[in-house]
Parts: C-alpha cells; structure tokens; sequence
C-alpha cells in the first residue's frame, strides 16, 4: 500500500515504551477502507458507464438492505434475550420452549427458513384469521420485507439466545453471590450486576453475528425484496454485464461491512472494563 | 450454636471442616437439610423472606467479590437505592462516610480493577456496612490477601467488633481472634468440637484442638 508509514516490527525495543503503540500498531483497517472506497471510486469516475450507472440504479437496494439489517438486529437482540433467560430458566415448561427453539431454528438453513416464511406464513395467519373469524387476519397479505424481518429475527435470534446464555454463565459466580447477600433480588441481581457484566462481555460475538446478519440479508432477494443483491439481478438481467455488476455489488457489501465492524469494535473499546 | 448481639465469633478449622458452609448457611447461600436456623428472631425456612433477612445480614468473601463493572461508590450505592430505597444523595453520604471509615475515601471513583486487595476488601466490608446490617459474616476475609495488606483489614475488622458489631468471622489470623473473639469455636469433619474463649481454646485439653493448634501456630 503506498503512502503508508511503515509499522515498526513488533519485537522492536521501542514497542516497550509507553506511547509506542499508537505508533507499532498501524491499524490495517484504514488500509483496506482506503483500497476498497479508493477502487469504488476509481471505478465509478473512470469507467462511469457501466459502474456509475449501476451505482445509481442500486443505490435504493443499499437503503432496503440497510434497513432490514438494522430492523433484523434490533429483534435479534431482544428475542436473543428472551431466549437466553429462557434457556437459563429453571422453570421446565421456559427451558423447554426455549430449547426446542434453538435446537429447530438451528437446524434449518436460513434460506429455506425466509422461503418458508415467506410463502407458508401468511397463509398459517389466514388459517387463523377465518379460524378467529376475524376478516382483517383472514385477509393478512404478506408484506415481503416484514416477513424477511422476521425470518431473519427468528433465525438469529436463536443464535444470539446461545451467545447471551453463554454470556450470563460467564459472569462470575461470586457477583451473583454478592448481590444475593446485600438483599437483592434474583430479578435486581440480574438487571444492576449480572446483565451488565454480560452484556459487556458478549459483545464481540454479537458484533460478529450483526456483520453475518448484513451479508446473509442478500438472501432476502430469493423471497422478492428489491435489496442490494436483488437490484443488482435485476441491472444484470436487463445489461448482461455480470462482471461489473457483481464486482460494483461486492464493493458495496464490503464498504458496509468495513464501517460496520468499525462500529462494531468502537463500541467494544467504549464498554469494555477490566476485571 | 447461638450468637448473642454484640458477640464476635471466631471458627477455626482445617479445610473442609464445613466452616465456610457454616457461614453460608446463616444467610442461606447454602442450602442446609437438617435443623433451624433462626437469624434476629425470624426462622431462615422460606423463600419469601429470605431477600428481607439477607439485608440485615452483612456479608464479606475471601474473594472481595465487589461489582467490577462498576466505581466504588456505586458499589456502595447499589444496594442502598435498590434494596433500601434509600436517595441517592442520603446513600452517598452514608458511602463515603463509610468509605472514610475503612480509611480510602479518596478511592470512591476508582474502579475495583485500580485497587489493590486489601483496599478491595476494605470496599467490600464498607458496602456491607452501607445496608446497616445487624450482624457481619467474614468468609476467610484476609486469606487471599498479601501479608502486608492484612493488618489493614483487620484493623478495620477490629474497630468494627470494638463499636459491638455482631460478627462471625470465619479466619486463620490467630491474632485477630486474640484480640477480637468473645468465643472460638474448632469445627472438623463438619462439627463443632470445641468451643470457648480465646485463652481456654488455646490452652485447652482436647485433642483436636491441640492438634490444630500445634499445626498452626508455630506460624506466629
């Protein structure tokens, strides 16, 4: 990468010194948002036609997968909380609703999950709606995104219950403990002392599945929303330039997700505390 | 066993003699299968009134075991507001004058993580305190500590049993109990085997006793 200060070996004498590691740690990060925005960008001013015109026909495909990845996160988090407590409850009926979850969600591949949804759900609401008699169920027509919301809610919801139970379990006995003794109850001891310490600790995993949650939205495009992926089919349907197409797409997805992991790791640094 | 207000105990043993246990039973950190246990008049037995029992009860682990995520002062505060629905200005004040009295009140913003272990503990014995517990429970409070920071805790230990604090210390400080223990008790194998005050425990006649004590105080 040209224009890049060197990084100072590791094993170097200075690395040792307070202050040194802003300097031997070069964040490789900024490197690769410089090439990938750097290469967009080159290729949209110097090759316009094709990439500038598929920039712009994408761009709402970037929006949609903008917002369902964001809507899908924000569920995501609360069912992976319900479903965490669940699996930790000592009540039978809790922790076996929550298990069967989990161990279902997680044994269906996600695409044929959305494809279900898609098709098989508005029809099970219909079947309750003149069940219930009432017309407004009975009549329920599927709404593409919000049924490609909740596909991906309910899949990574049971993979967001495992991190958040694993991270309840990780919070040391002796917190638990200690605020049991000063009086509190299981519920305070869970909302000011363990949920807290939990939370922390879980976040680098959950940041992982929200990075997982962006890329596996292009799914959504098999069950009829016009995202990011979709737009790009459908460019290429019309122009026949794959090539183009499918490497302008790439670089977008790749964009999104640089800045998300960056987002990612700065709210890691924000919250982290030592132990 | 009885404990009378004002009394400070001391149980001596070897490990997994069941002191620990002992202690936890008192505020039921331990489950217990036989017998009463009946702490200020009320019977330990039923889930309800545990949380109520446990906020008159103080207790301090080998372990220190104070909320990492959060400063010592609202390691103090929790609590109070939580628990004693106490505001948070009447529970900071009774923090830091606390935190005056085990000696670090310039610590009140540090994170557990900044404090060395006798400050830890000494934080940990001050959040107890701010619930104004009728009576304190010391798991092995300076057994994870270094020896120069023990003196430290103990000294706080010894002026708290000296204000007539109802204590149940379970320790090794041989010295601290000297000082401190109104009654000492030996426990092995899970039973309390000898029981008296310090200078009769230390003279007495029963073997186990003698045993003990011949293991452990060559050490002072």
């Amino acid at each position: 990468m040209d224009g890049q200060p060197k990084p100072r070996p590791s094993g170097s004498k200075l690395a040792y010194l307070p202050g040194a590691e802003s300097i031997t740690r070069i964040d490789p990060w900024w490197g690769l948002v410089v090439l990938v925005v750097g290469l967009t960008v080159t290729l949209v001013t110097v090759r316009a036609d094709p990439f500038w015109r598929i920039l712009l026909f994408v761009r709402d495909g970037v929006a949609v997968t903008a917002l369902i990845t964001v809507s899908a996160f924000v569920f995501t988090l609360i069912a992976g909380m319900i479903g965490g407590l669940g699996r930790l409850s000592r009540n039978p009926v809790i922790h076996g609703v929550a298990t069967l979850y989990v161990e279902i969600v997680r044994g269906i591949p996600l695409l044929v999950q959305l494809i279900w949804w898609y098709f098989a759900f508005p029809v099970v609401v219909q079947g309750i709606g003149r069940w219930l008699n009432i017309a407004a169920i009975a009549n329920y027509q599927a709404n593409a995104i919000v049924t490609a919301v909740i596909g991906l809610t309910v899949c990574y919801g049971a993979y967001m219950s495992e991190i958040y139970r694993a991270g309840i379990q990780s919070v040391p006995k002796d917190q638990a403990e200690a605020a049991r003794s000063l009086g509190m109850t299981h519920f305070q001891s869970m909302r000011h002392v363990i949920l807290p310490q939990a939370v922390r600790m879980v976040l680098p995993p959950v940041g992982n599945e929200l990075i997982a949650l962006l890329k596996d939205s292009c799914l959504v495009s098999v069950v009829a929303v016009a995202d990011l992926t979709r737009r790009g089919r459908e460019f290429m349907a019309v122009h026949f330039n794959p090539i183009e197409v499918w490497t302008m797409v790439a670089l977008l997805y790749l964009i999104m997700t640089l800045f998300l992991a960056r987002l990612v790791s700065w709210v890691e640094k924000k919250t982290h505390f030592e132990r | 066993m009885d404990v009378r207000k004002g009394e400070v105990v001391v149980i001596i043993g070897p490990s997994g003699s069941g002191k620990s246990t002992l202690l936890r039973c008192i505020n039921r950190l331990e489950e217990y299968d036989a017998g009463r246990i009946v702490v200020d008049g009320i019977l330990l037995d039923n889930a309800q009134n545990i949380n109520a029992v446990r906020q008159e009860i103080g207790m301090v682990f080998q372990s220190f075991s104070l909320f990492a995520h959060l400063t010592v002062m609202e390691n103090l505060t929790l609590a109070q507001r939580v628990v004693r629905k106490r505001s948070r200005d009447e529970s900071q004040e009774i923090a830091l004058e606390l935190l005056t009295k085990v000696g670090i009140p310039d610590k009140a913003l540090a994170y557990p993580i900044q404090l060395s272990g006798g400050q830890q503990q000494r934080v940990a014995i001050a959040r107890a305190l701010a619930m104004n517990p009728k009576i304190m429970l010391f798991d092995e409070p300076t057994s994870a500590l270094d020896p120069e920071m023990i003196k430290e805790v103990l000294d706080v230990m010894l002026a708290l049993a000296k204000e007539g604090m109802t204590m149940v210390v379970v320790s090794h400080e041989m010295g601290f109990a000297r000082a401190a223990a109104n009654r000492m008790i030996l426990m092995d194998e899970g039973q309390i085997v000898d029981e008296a005050t310090p200078e009769k425990l230390f003279a007495s006649s029963h073997e186990r006793t003698k045993l003990f004590l011949s293991k452990v105080l060559h050490m002072y």
